[in-house]
């Protein structure tokens, strides 16, 4: 990196994907913008410049800048990638960048992630399941480490919505839980804590809305910034149905 | 927890996920069988690189032990079984298609373009998968659609006295067919099948094995491994069948034959 700092900064091209949906007058088309590159700029420095220097109605999303907060997700040169965590480094002199698909638009690149992980959440219910009620003075039910690994690993999902916008099945069909949604099934199914058993969960894994509708494209894996373990979380789930194929009714 | 589901009929669900499973099972194991026996296949067509000898020992060996007729009618219907079970998945409007080969393209070129500050570790590497699975659709059309005529073609060689001097696979109708014009539609196929075959069981080996396996780099690697092997033998089997090439292990039957 030091000899390539001494050299002069490339001049970026940015193609941006424009439209206002609110807009009646607005049309979908691409803007372009140029900038010089600077050391180490990301994709969040670069979006903050234009829209500081050249066009004050570009929207985009950002909140950590820190690869956490998981609202800065959009289509890098076509591929799903966080803004904040993306080096300009990385990439060619002309940066396409579009907004998530498979998600509702709010406006140029930032988009409604929430609505999806919501709905994907109270379709799961995504929260532990207890059969008993509380008692405050009891003490808490120990884990093993391997599982409070495993849950943890799948907890560290951002809801970036990458995977679900790298994944040609949930493009189409909208009430596909994609990698998201099953990373956040196959949490709760380890956990102990969770009372819900096999049959519970029986119906929602095993469907076309869930690992069944998977048709094997992988790309979730490989976009996710999180890296997290996503096709270990579909075999998982593949293996468990199985078990659960000839439960009674 | 019945909430779980959208539908309220769950006994209908629970019977849709048996469902599911066994179609998956199918699509997945029929892949498997036909997978594996294309690996066979290629060995016994090989026979030819032994010369006609060992290809006739061969297809006379298997057909009077009545091998060769219920294979070619049980590959048949698994070849059927899987289009039908594995075609579940394509996307029936073209223009769900076109929405996931753009996507596919979009997530293979993103990383192609050189790059000279791109950092050693960078995320923005091509993603492959997505592409082989839109060319295994269109590899699956291929075969079926040339897949059924050789298989249509050997079922009448093996069933019925049609061809040849005596029922059954010989060299004399094999070879004169592939050099009067069927090595174009063979090489096709081969292709074809070799490529859906190798990316196929990739891909049932992640779908499945993922977790316990060796990471799916190293599996990739085996498949392309399998795959230019299984193509090259291929290759030389059918341009010794056209005759344009005298078949390499010719040597290994010489003591029979003098």
């Amino acid at each position: 990196m030091s000899d390539k700092e001494t050299t002069a900064p490339r001049r970026l091209r940015f193609e941006i994907f424009r439209f206002n949906p609110e807009d009646p007058e607005s049309e979908p088309h691409i803007d372009f913008f140029e900038i010089n590159e600077r050391p180490y700029m990301t994709l969040y420095m670069a979006l903050n410049e234009i829209r500081e220097t050249q066009d004050s109605g570009l929207q985009f999303d950002f909140a950590c800048r820190s690869a956490i907060c998981g609202s800065c997700g959009m289509l890098v040169n076509g591929r799903p990638a966080l803004g904040c965590r993306t080096l300009t480094g990385d990439l060619p002199e002309t940066i396409r960048l579009h907004p998530l698909p498979a998600f509702k638009l709010i406006g140029d690149l930032s988009v409604d992630t929430g609505t999806w992980f919501r709905e994907m959440a109270e379709r799961t219910e995504a929260w532990i399941h207890e059969q008993q009620p509380f008692d405050k003075d009891a003490q808490e039910e120990r884990m093993s480490d391997d599982i409070a690994q495993a849950i943890y690993e799948g907890d560290r999902c951002i809801e970036c919505g990458c995977c679900v916008a790298s994944c040609g099945v949930a493009n189409l069909k909208p009430d596909f839980l994609a990698a998201a949604g099953l990373n956040r099934v196959a949490r709760f199914m380890m956990d102990p804590r969770d009372k819900r058993d096999d049959a519970d969960w029986f119906e929602v894994v095993a469907s076309e809305q869930g690992v069944f509708g998977c048709v094997g494209m992988m790309a979730c894996a490989d976009v996710c910034p999180k890296e997290l373990p996503l096709l270990e979380v579909y075999a998982y789930l593949r293996r468990r149905t199985l078990g659960t194929k000839f439960l009674a009714d | 927890m019945k909430t779980l589901t959208n539908t309220t009929n769950v006994d209908g669900a629970r019977a849709n996920g048996r469902r599911q499973i066994v179609y998956e099972l199918i699509s997945g194991g029929t892949g498997l069988v036909l997978a594996l026996f294309m690996w066979g296949h290629v060995i016994l067509v090989g026979s030819i690189l032994t010369g006609e000898r060992g290809f006739n020992w061969m297809a006379t060996m298997l057909e009077d032990y009545y091998i060769a007729q219920p294979t070619v009618a049980a590959i048949f219907t698994l070849f059927v079984i899987h289009a039908v079970f594995a075609a579940r998945k394509i996307p029936a409007q073209l223009a769900e298609r076109r929405r996931m080969i753009a996507l596919a393209k979009g997530l293979d070129r993103a990383g192609r373009e050189k790059v000279p500050s791109r950092r050693d570790n960078s995320p923005f590497v091509p993603h492959l998968e997505s592409m082989l699975w839109i060319w295994q659709v269109r590899t699956g059309m291929v075969i079926l659609v040339l897949g059924s005529f050789h298989l249509i073609l050997l079922g009448v060689d093996v069933f019925t006295p049609l061809f040849g001097e005596h029922a059954g696979i010989e060299s004399t109708t094999s070879m004169a067919r592939v050099a009067a014009g069927l090595w174009l539609p063979y090489a096709i196929l081969l292709l074809c099948v070799e490529f859906h075959a190798s990316v196929g069981l990739y891909r049932l080996v992640v779908k499945w094995g993922s977790g316990f396996l060796p990471h799916r780099r190293y599996l990739h690697r085996i498949e392309q491994f399998i795959f230019w092997v299984v193509l090259g033998l291929g290759t030389i089997t059918l341009l010794v069948l056209a005759g344009w090439m005298s078949p390499p292990l010719e040597f290994l039957l010489t003591d029979v034959a003098s």
